[in-house]
């Protein structure tokens, strides 16, 4: 008989006896909560992706000037027929003259097919500021959609007749929403949406228009991906690939926090479910010592010995995985459907891969938690049958650690993904395992004078407590760090949540109004203050592309493949002020403002008291979140079009300006750098003076670029400002714009939802991923009080047989058990507050504070955990009759 | 370790032993360092038992019976002297190499009987079969169950067995393997006098069956003297006593 097949056999007759059964439901539950994690987080990234999507209108979204013809070969119409094809829709965007009788407007026009948008909806109103209904982009034969602020400037109204080229359009409906809406927030020609097969009949398209095909696809995740690498390459530098996720920038920060966290928790819940495995697995291997003593006795040798343990952790992991993944899988089944179905429009359908990543992590953590205990059980020397006392012979610590230690790192660097996480991560366990055996000893010690005050049962708990210094020192350890973690990812959540409900306040700026001409703005002002609306901050906006540094240009000072960036692309709204805006930190050089304080400082506040003096409007000051968003202005060609020759700027050599980080960094900007601007057709230079970092997630006004005051004075500017519109108030809305048909108001309400709801959907899956994680916790406090279960029944087995009562033995095991989940509680909430410090500024970005209310929750919460489940898995030690304990235990 | 002198053996019992004996063992020493220092628990031991002999290692506790036992069956390493088992110098081989010769070869019967809990009567009794790679290892298995009496209690656990009852499993599964040697730990330590007595009864008639060399240790005084031979130990030094 081969060896495996003999591990197979005792496996299957111990299974009946119930000595693996610890391991496999602590591989169970913690695989369970990983696959839980894996498939929740899998699902949320790409609903998230999905939300993403419906921004873009799409999940990949192609633009090109020219008409693309070759597509790659996982292609669009020629997917393989097992798979279904991705959907398509092909857009054409450009730039036209709309009229009606002597009124002229320049459009953007989007010439759509009947699939577009692909994802996310179109919504037409038949009235201006009316929500409108969802329908699709195209308009019937012979009619148009436009922008309700098109309206006012054609003097037209729903149902009139415009002019496009020598084609005559009926204006069937408004745009109330698109996807990617926000990316036309600084178009300025509004938009309408024809038919694509109505294109022609204008005959504005002339050979040399300037012209943007846009080309949508949407799938599943692997296809997109496949066909994204493929055409990648093909893509020159005139066309460009968007995914979803740059639909949005503004929900970048959440998006990456989310992830960030659901990564998190994931690691921890595999953390959590190795040290019960691990605890598991050493009392697996203790008691099967004299198993192994006795195969050796019968001639097995080490390998063979080696071999039928390996083939029991093997089977058994691969049991334990598997059952963890299909409980993980029915668990966010029934949890997404409870949860995530408002928030999504579609529920995307299961990955595959964290059914591979759940059961490989399974064996993964297997190995690495029970490797110790297994090494040690094969190296009992066979003497052991004749003496009991025996230990096995030690394994060499270093070999234990490193192998475990390597499989645990394999493990944290495969979920984290990311080398300052796990860096982190690592440093911290090292160090909490450590302060937590001396704070561990430090309690128990401290413990022994609350039992000489103490008497009775109480008495008796806490000297059974202190007797086992070593068992007990594990216990509270464990349980330290079950509560520590769950508390530190609780309490990550509330900071994270709380900080993302202080980006978008109650009375966020819900309209902006763009493009106010200077002779404008007191008028402006007026308006509004007559219909009670407050607007923010006036800030001006000068449109201009990033062309030298150091008179270098650009592109140039850029290796090849960091030139293709957004930055370089489009032009960038430049701003001026004095004051450094809210949400922004200087990282490098020193703020502007700080020198040129006393010089006048332009972008005053329209009518409104100037920003710093306005309290109640202090959050939302300035312009929209949208500011960085990609321009969809159809004429902004690439920078690498501009001449190498750049002409050297011209004006005031000690311009100063302030660029954003992220910026700087993918453009190797550094403070004292020269930067050229092309500003129409004049050019500009200026020296970095400040980096400063941007939350751009904030919902206040952000630039990457802030010029010092005086510089930009000259140029031609139109300002914008936002403004809080009450949902009762709308009715102001269609006045002002026909008092001002040449300002573009935009409603940012949907964003706003959106946003919300995002959120909304991120919350509810961390309070999910929350309660696995708590399953992984009890799962160690389980394992914990199971191995301690023999040494315990032979005591009350003893204490019984000696007179003890059963009340009194009961009391004795909750005193002890209370006092250790008490004690942990108190441990772990000191372990919580240092690691939030930590962590909270550095991973997450979330301001520092203090949490009080956990030093009550965490030690009575960890009483009643550990007290709880301690009684359960013990109760019956006191009820059994000695007599029986004592035949069991023999 | 030394080569042995042969000096120190008669010429005669030195060959003798080693082409008919199983077990010879020649000055063997075993000491362990305590807090108080260096302990002697065996000095000097000789020793050759022929093959079918029964021999009796007695001795008061903690006179280093067991740990003699032990020495000799190869389950642990000497600190002095040498040991050969089965015709191979125990000093040449591994701890893998020791537990190669032991399978199938040897068998083992102990005080606490030391029955796989999760295994029925019979599977422990199959389990040394198993291991040793005999084919007709139920059917053996089966044999020996009934040969102690217990073809009824097959499928009981040792839990569901009394002491002497789960002794009887421990011989059947010591002799299922037709070993040359079975050593015995004092394998009434754990039994009632009338259990005891009958559990001495079975090992020898099984022993004489299988003509088996039987090695036991005890301070049973009845079993010892069922033996052909006695080794009496005194504080891990021999005083080999009147055959029987």
């Amino acid at each position: 008989m081969t060896f495996i097949r003999l591990g197979l056999w005792l496996l299957q007759r111990e299974r009946a006896s119930g000595e693996w059964r610890v391991l496999l439901l602590a591989l169970i539950i913690g695989v369970g909560s990983v696959s839980t994690t894996g498939f929740l987080g899998d699902r949320i990234k790409r609903a998230m992706s999905e939300q993403g999507a419906s921004f873009l209108g799409a999940d990949l979204m192609v633009t090109s000037p020219r008409p693309i013809e070759d597509w790659p070969v996982p292609a669009v119409e020629r997917g393989a027929p097992a798979s279904r094809p991705l959907a398509t829709s092909r857009a054409l965007e450009f730039a036209s003259m709309v009229s009606r009788g002597d009124a002229f407007q320049l459009a953007t026009l989007r010439a759509v097919d009947a699939d577009y948008p692909l994802r996310g909806v179109v919504r037409i109103a038949d009235r201006p500021f009316e929500p409108g209904a969802a329908r699709p982009a195209q308009p019937p034969p012979g009619a148009i959609y436009v922008e309700p602020s098109l309206l006012p400037l054609l003097s037209a109204s729903v149902g009139d007749s415009v002019q496009i080229g020598e084609a005559s359009f009926r204006i069937a409906g408004l745009v109330a929403e698109e996807p990617g809406q926000l990316g036309g927030v600084f178009g300025l020609a509004p938009r309408v949406f024809l038919r694509a097969d109505e294109v022609e009949t204008t005959r504005v398209l002339q050979p040399g228009s300037r012209l943007t095909y846009l080309y949508q696809f949407a799938g599943e995740p692997e296809q997109l991906a496949a066909f994204s690498a493929a055409l990648k390459p093909a893509l020159d530098s005139t066309q460009r690939l968007i995914g979803s996720r740059e639909g949005v920038e503004t929900l970048r920060g959440a998006f990456a926090n989310a992830d960030r966290y659901i990564q998190l928790t994931a690691l921890i819940s595999l953390l959590l479910s190795v040290a019960a495995i691990a605890i598991a697995a050493h009392h697996h291997a203790l008691r099967h010592y004299d198993q192994a003593a006795l195969l050796r006795c019968f001639g097995t040798t080490t390998a063979q010995l080696r071999t039928l343990y390996a083939v029991q952790l093997l089977t058994l992991g691969l049991l334990g995985s598997l059952a963890g993944v299909v409980i993980g899988a029915l668990t966010q089944q029934a949890l997404a459907g409870l949860i995530l179905p408002g928030a999504v429009t579609r529920l995307p359908s299961l990955g595959l891969a964290p059914v591979g990543v759940a059961i490989a992590s399974g064996l993964l953590a297997l190995a690495g938690a029970s490797l110790p205990a297994l090494m040690r059980l094969i190296r009992v020397p066979p003497l052991r049958v004749l003496r009991r006392d025996l230990p096995p012979l030690p394994v060499a610590a270093w070999l234990s650690a490193a192998l475990s230690g390597s499989a645990l790192l394999l493990l944290i660097a495969w979920y984290a993904g990311d080398a300052k996480l796990v860096g982190g991560f690592v440093g911290a366990l090292i160090g909490l395992v450590g302060v937590l055996i001396l704070l561990a000893r430090l309690a128990l010690v401290a413990g022994r004078g609350v039992q000489r005050m103490s008497h009775g049962p109480l008495r008796f708990g806490l000297a059974q407590l202190l007797r086992h210094r070593f068992d007990s020192t594990l216990q509270l350890g464990a349980f330290t760090l079950a509560l520590f973690l769950v508390a530190l990812l609780a309490l990550v959540r509330s900071d994270l949540i709380a900080g993302w409900q202080q980006q978008l306040p109650p009375q966020a700026p819900n309209y902006f109004l763009v493009n106010i001409a200077p002779h404008q703005q007191q008028a402006v002002a007026a308006y509004l203050s007559e219909h009670r609306l407050e607007a923010s901050a006036l800030y001006p906006m000068v449109r201009g592309r990033l062309v030298s540094k150091d008179g270098v240009p650009i592109a140039e000072t850029l290796p090849e493949d960091a030139r293709d960036t957004n930055t370089l692309r489009r032009e960038l709204n430049l701003t001026w002020t004095a004051t450094l805006p809210a949400n922004n930190v200087v990282l490098a050089g020193r703020w502007h403002g700080e020198r040129s304080a006393d010089a006048p400082v332009k972008g005053t506040p329209v009518g409104a008291p100037p920003p710093s003096s306005d309290p109640s409007a202090a959050p939302v000051k300035g312009t929209p979140a949208g500011t960085p968003l990609p321009s969809s202005d159809p004429s902004a060609a690439p920078v690498k079009g501009t001449p190498a020759g750049t002409p050297l700027p011209s004006s005031d050599p000690s311009a100063e300006i302030s660029v954003e980080s992220g910026m700087a960094e993918r453009l190797n900007l550094a403070v004292g750098d020269q930067l050229g601007f092309q500003i129409g057709d004049q050019t500009l230079a200026a020296r970095i003076t400040s980096i400063r970092s941007v939350k751009w997630d904030s919902m206040q006004p952000n630039f990457f670029v802030i010029f010092a005051p005086g510089q930009l004075d000259t140029l031609p500017a139109s300002s914008i400002a936002s403004v809080y519109v009450p949902p009762d108030a709308t009715g102001v809305l269609p006045g002002f714009v026909k008092t001002f048909p040449g300002i573009t108001v935009l409603a940012l309400d949907k964003l706003i939802a959106n946003i919300e709801a995002v959120f909304a959907q991120i919350i509810g899956a961390i309070q999910l991923l929350l309660g696995f994680l708590l399953a992984a916790g009890m799962a160690v406090v389980v394992a914990t009080l199971l191995a301690s279960l023999d040494a315990r029944q032979q005591e009350a087995v003893l204490l019984r047989t000696l007179g003890a009562q059963r009340a009194y033995l009961a009391k004795g095991l909750w005193s002890e058990f209370i006092a250790l989940g008490l004690l942990a509680g108190l441990l772990a909430s000191a372990c919580a507050e240092i690691a939030m410090a930590l962590i909270a500024n550095r991973l997450f970005e979330l301001p520092l504070r203090l949490h009080p209310w956990l030093w009550l929750v965490l030690p009575l919460g960890g009483a009643l955990l550990v007290g709880m489940s301690g009684w359960l898995t013990t109760r019956h030690i006191t009820r059994v009759p000695p007599m029986q304990s004592i035949r069991a235990l023999n | 370790m030394t080569p042995p002198d042969s000096t120190q053996f008669p010429a005669e019992s030195t060959s003798a032993l080693q082409s008919h004996g199983v077990v010879f063992a020649r000055a063997l020493s075993q000491r362990v360092t305590t807090a108080d220092g260096e302990l002697a628990i065996l000095s000097e031991v000789e020793l050759a038992v022929k093959a079918g002999e029964t021999l009796a290692i007695t001795g008061a506790s903690g006179s280093g019976k067991s740990t003699l036992l032990g020495l000799l069956a190869g389950l642990d390493q000497p600190s002095a002297g040498e040991i050969m088992l089965l015709g191979q110098r125990l000093g040449d081989l591994d701890e893998d190499a020791r537990a190669r010769l032991r399978a199938g070869r040897i068998g083992f019967v102990f005080q606490s009987f030391q029955l796989l809990p999760a295994l029925s009567a019979l599977e422990n009794i199959l389990l040394p079969l198993e291991l040793a790679g005999r084919a007709d290892a139920r059917e053996r298995a089966v044999y020996w169950l009934d040969r102690v009496g217990l073809a009824a209690r097959a499928a009981h656990t040792p839990r569901q067995l009394s002491g002497g009852e789960q002794q009887r499993v421990a011989l059947a599964r010591a002799f299922a393997t037709d070993p040359e040697i079975v050593f015995a730990d004092e394998p009434t330590g754990n039994l009632d006098a009338d259990t005891g007595a009958r559990i001495i009864e079975l090992l020898f008639e099984l022993n004489a069956s299988a003509r088996t060399t039987l090695i036991l240790v005890t301070h049973d005084e009845a079993l010892a003297a069922r033996c052909q031979r006695r080794l009496h130990l005194v504080a891990g030094q021999m005083r080999e006593a009147a055959l029987a």
